[in-house]
């Protein structure tokens, strides 16, 4: 009988903490209606900046993998449509982070990344939306509400960060 | 959920603007025509009760005013082809009082009497084929000379002198119930709701915070030349050669006859009027249309002015396209090409 | 790391190139509004038979559908944005020679069959058509 062995490395507990603090935010995010349906803060996207400004892409994607799939069984809705949304988001935010971290830090700061991630967030979640959920080009007419609270909560979510962030280095 | 969300957003998208429009529509068909009733900001179980209610009451206006299966008002034909009187209905006495009146002001050009000539053309049907007219038997139909002053009306007693009296209440009964249709909004105090029967409409109320809009059908095309906000009371109504017709040998043969000569009138694509609120605001927007359509264009502003109508649009065979100074003031132009078009009717 | 939320005193202000980024959005946001707010395509087929909602259907596919009517089956076609009624069982045929409709708001009725079409852009034109 053999056992399978484990040695989680101090980043793996890293990791799985910071997982932990996304997970925290969805959830808490997800027992609050939203004003306007579809619309909602994305507040777990905080950490994923975090992550990526103190640890890096790899770290990152991990924590919002990890956080996608586990949030999903947490809430039932693993393998859902709304868990499809979550990972479409996830991987185009994820994809435009990683390009837009080449950015140069001493002009384009973790506010500008936030901006970027929202949009392409909503962008992944809508292209599913068009082309698995509602197939119809009414979806469209959404595009302008769902791109000003993409910005509204970009800028917000990226302001917090920031802070967070600046207050890290004191 | 999320996408429970989304869905549900984006449908409200379809039928409104961004909020949720407390819009009741519904569609049914009497009249043998399109019957479409919105009511705007009542719960839906009310505003669906309501709409159904004068649905029915519709439905039961039209098998009384039938004009080609058994209803009272053949029942009255009959009585007049026998050459005997009849005891009739108070309202139904009224009715035809009030047509007979609106007939004389027309100086007969709407002439419900004529139900022989619009049998034969064929026109008293659901679904009606094409039709080769006989000079013969048309200029015998007409030599009947079957008018609305041939009925004598006493008290709940009527009669005719002319036994060949075929009442067709066609161009009358969708207007009147128009007028029905708003006592019963009234009687439930809706305050905002429109009402359409085969393109005669009535408003009540708004549509929300903008007034309730109404397209003009295009006469030859699927698309409306204008909208017009049709305030709280106002009706519009459409006599148009494209309702019911049919087409012989590259000629339309419109459903509307001139009873001076018998023949579907000729030369007018459509012409519409806007009635000021008014008891009879119903009735008047489906009448009174019909005697200009009928009229030859010299004409047509006369008998706006008999028909006591200040908002119309004419639209003619030949392109042109006159409109009354107040009826210009109110259209909204869809069709700018056609916006060029208009005239001033003087 | 939420320790520290407390102490926020001020925050730190956002670079030339993140006012380039919101700048940037902004205007793409404004324009989205401008672009698919204003014209009035229409998106979808609402296909009635006698005074209930047959169904409704996205304009984007092509598409035939067979409506059973009042005194026989309307044949319908969507084909990629526009529709038309191709065959019906009435005498008129009105509905048929009304040919393609693409644009909200446009209507066509079959009323012998109690068949209508009518196409449904994102904001309505008008409440009902004077017909």
């Amino acid at each position: 009988m053999a056992i399978i062995h484990f040695q989680a490395s101090e980043e793996d507990h890293r990791t799985a903490k910071l997982t932990a603090f996304a997970i925290g935010l969805h959830l808490i995010e997800s027992a609050f209606p939203s004003p306007i349906p579809g619309v909602k803060p994305g507040l777990a996207n905080i950490v994923i900046l975090y992550v990526l400004a103190r640890y890096g892409i790899r770290t990152a994607a991990w924590v919002s993998l990890l956080r996608v799939f586990a949030s999903s069984l947490l809430l039932g809705q693993f393998l859902s449509p709304t868990f499809l949304l979550s990972l479409s988001g996830a991987i185009m935010s994820l994809l435009a982070l990683m390009l837009a971290n080449r950015l140069p830090k001493q002009h384009f700061s973790v506010i500008s990344l936030s901006i970027l991630a929202a949009f392409t967030h909503i962008g992944g979640q809508l292209t599913v939306v068009r082309l698995l959920l509602i197939p119809h080009a009414s979806v469209s007419y959404l595009i302008p509400i769902f791109g000003l609270a993409a910005l509204f909560f970009g800028v917000v979510n990226g302001l917090i960060t920031a802070r967070l962030l600046f207050a890290e280095q004191q | 959920m999320r996408y429970l969300f989304l869905l549900l957003v984006s449908f409200t998208q379809l039928s409104c603007s961004i909020q949720l429009d407390p819009l009741y529509h519904t569609q049914s068909y009497v009249f043998g025509t399109l019957v479409d009733i919105s009511i705007y900001g009542e719960k839906e179980p009310e505003a669906q009760f309501i709409a159904s209610e004068i649905t029915r009451q519709f439905q039961a206006i039209h098998n009384r005013l039938h004009a080609w299966k058994p209803s009272e008002l053949n029942g009255i034909n009959k009585t007049f082809a026998e050459g005997k009187p009849k005891l009739i209905e108070q309202d139904m006495a009224d009715m035809i009082a009030d047509a007979s009146q609106r007939s004389l002001q027309s100086e007969g050009l709407f002439n419900p009497a004529i139900g022989n000539i619009i049998h034969y053309w064929g026109f008293q049907s659901d679904d009606f084929p094409a039709h080769t007219p006989d000079k013969a038997e048309l200029s015998a139909l007409l030599a009947q000379h079957a008018n609305m002053s041939d009925i004598v009306l006493n008290q709940h007693q009527i009669s005719s002198k002319n036994p060949h009296v075929k009442l067709d209440l066609g161009g009358y009964a969708k207007g009147y119930a128009l007028d029905v249709g708003l006592k019963i909004l009234q009687e439930f105090h809706v305050q905002n709701a429109l009402i359409n029967i085969g393109g005669n409409v009535i408003a009540v109320g708004q549509h929300g915070d903008r007034p309730w809009t109404v397209g003009i059908q295009h006469p030859r095309k699927p698309d409306a030349i204008a909208t017009v906000a049709l305030g709280s009371g106002w009706a519009i109504g459409t006599s148009g050669d494209y309702q019911r017709f049919f087409m012989l040998d590259g000629k339309r043969y419109c459903h509307i006859i001139d009873p001076r000569t018998g023949y579907p009138a000729q030369g007018t694509q459509s012409v519409t009027v806007l009635i000021p609120p008014s008891k009879d605001a119903g009735v008047r927007s489906d009448v009174s249309s019909k005697p200009i359509f009928i009229s030859e264009p010299a004409r047509k502003a006369e008998f706006a002015k008999k028909m006591e109508v200040t908002h119309v649009l004419i639209i003619q065979e030949n392109g042109e396209i006159l409109a009354s100074p107040a009826m210009q003031k109110q259209l909204n132009w869809l069709d700018k090409e056609a916006q060029t078009r208009v005239r001033t009717l003087e | 790391m939420f320790g520290r939320l407390s102490n926020f005193k001020h925050f730190p202000k956002p670079l030339w190139g993140d006012w380039l980024v919101i700048g940037f959005s902004l205007g793409l946001v404004i324009l989205s509004f401008f672009t698919l707010w204003s014209q009035q395509p229409a998106t979808t087929l609402r296909i009635r038979t006698g005074s209930t909602v047959f169904g409704e259907f996205s304009l984007m596919q092509t598409k035939s559908l067979k409506i059973p009517g009042k005194i026989g089956v309307s044949a319908i076609d969507i084909q990629q944005g526009k529709v038309r009624f191709k065959q019906s069982p009435c005498n008129s045929q009105y509905c048929v020679h009304q040919s393609w409709l693409q644009h909200a708001g446009q209507v066509a009725i079959c009323i012998p069959n109690q068949v209508s079409i009518e196409l449904i852009g994102a904001v309505p034109t008008m409440d009902t058509l004077n017909y």
